[in-house]
């Protein structure tokens, strides 16, 4: 702008552009991105959560993780936030392919309780011995009874196509 | 099995608030009315069990046999408050449903049932990484209250209301008890001072 300025009052006849020499700032961080699918062709099969926004927790959507840290006046949330994620990707790689939906994880008192929506991919047997082990393990690494709620599904319960 | 228990812990119970009253200094219809609420059952009629008297279930798996009987007296609580703590208010409200409902089974007197108003922490934090700073996101964690008080409850009635509550407390939800408990005046206060003689005073040295 400046130097354009500057020409003009010299008095040179330029050909002045009718656009303007300006810096846009993007507007990129505007939109949330956060824990959204975006809308695509229509034919990715969508769970009820993965379908709900963040800003529905609480409204439409429940908590996957339930404990007390994150109240007023309690201790432990960070923990508790990183027992949640290790036993989620512990549950995750345990059972390959077999999740349909988010883990939930609830404390009652001492005792950790998964509990975990499954595609039934593998036959009874494997998924007693599977779910005898995690509990096992877990039980053992954290040092707290552990319990799994299993539930099983023939296919992964869609809620919309996006 | 669970009958001769229920004897026991009504005759201690009762034993244990005929002991406070003669004692203690209070005022003796606090006894009486903790001893009428607790079954319905008359001072006559010690030995008659009501249905709704104690709740055994629960006792008689994690204590097999284990009555004590005690003589020292058992400690009255005039107020016992409980302040339940939670994120959601609808696990809340059923659980002070049930809070309620199992007081009036036990016939545990109830005082006030209310709301305390919910606390909102908020934090405003950047959105990106590295700049934007005019661009920020912002979450918050409610917490919802709810204050239970029983009024006028023995020691022994709170022990065991308060382990059935608590092992059916919901995931997610934080409780905290405060106990106010009544005490006798202490012996040096009975009479006031500008009673005694003064030959009492001890010399200066």
């Amino acid at each position: 702008m400046r130097t354009l300025i500057a020409l003009a009052r010299v008095g040179t006849p330029i050909c002045v552009n009718s656009g303007t020499r300006t810096l846009h700032a993007t507007a990129i961080c505007c939109k949330n991105r956060a824990a959204r699918i975006r809308v695509g062709k229509g034919d990715r099969p969508l769970t009820y959560e993965q379908a709900l926004h963040p800003h529905h927790i609480g409204h439409r959507k429940g908590w996957l993780s339930q404990h007390t840290g994150n109240l007023q006046g309690e201790a432990g949330a960070s923990d508790r936030t990183v027992e949640d994620m290790f036993v989620r990707r512990f549950i995750f790689g345990t059972f390959h392919n077999c999740l349909a939906n988010e883990v939930v994880i609830k404390r009652r008192g001492n005792m950790l309780v998964v509990c975990a929506l499954m595609v039934q991919k593998l036959p009874p047997q494997k998924f007693y011995f599977l779910i005898g082990y995690t509990e096992t393990l877990l039980s053992h690494f954290y040092k707290c009874p552990v319990k799994m709620e299993v539930q099983t599904l023939a296919d992964k319960a869609v809620y919309k196509y996006l | 099995m669970a009958a001769p228990m229920v004897v026991g812990r009504n005759i201690r119970t009762f034993g244990r608030i005929f002991v406070g009253v003669s004692q203690s200094f209070l005022q003796g219809s606090i006894g009486l009315n903790s001893c009428r609420y607790h079954g319905r059952s008359t001072l006559c009629r010690p030995l008659q069990l009501p249905a709704t008297c104690l709740h055994t279930g629960t006792f008689s798996s994690s204590l097999p046999s284990s009555v004590i009987v005690t003589e020292e007296p058992d400690t009255l609580y005039q107020k016992v408050s409980l302040l339940v703590k939670g994120h959601d208010k609808a696990v809340l409200d059923s659980y002070e449903f049930f809070a309620i409902l199992a007081a009036k089974e036990l016939g545990v007197t109830l005082g006030k049932v209310f709301e305390p108003p919910k606390n909102i922490e908020r934090l405003t934090l950047l959105k990106s990484v590295h700049i934007f700073k005019k661009h920020r996101v912002q979450y918050e964690m409610r917490t919802h209250y709810r204050c239970i008080e029983l009024s006028r409850v023995t020691g022994s009635t709170a022990q065991v209301y308060l382990e059935y509550i608590q092992r059916n407390l919901p995931e997610g939800v934080a409780m905290e008890v405060t106990k106010t408990s009544m005490e006798k005046v202490p012996e040096h206060l009975h009479e006031p001072m500008w009673n005694d003689p003064p030959t009492e005073e001890k010399p200066s040295q």
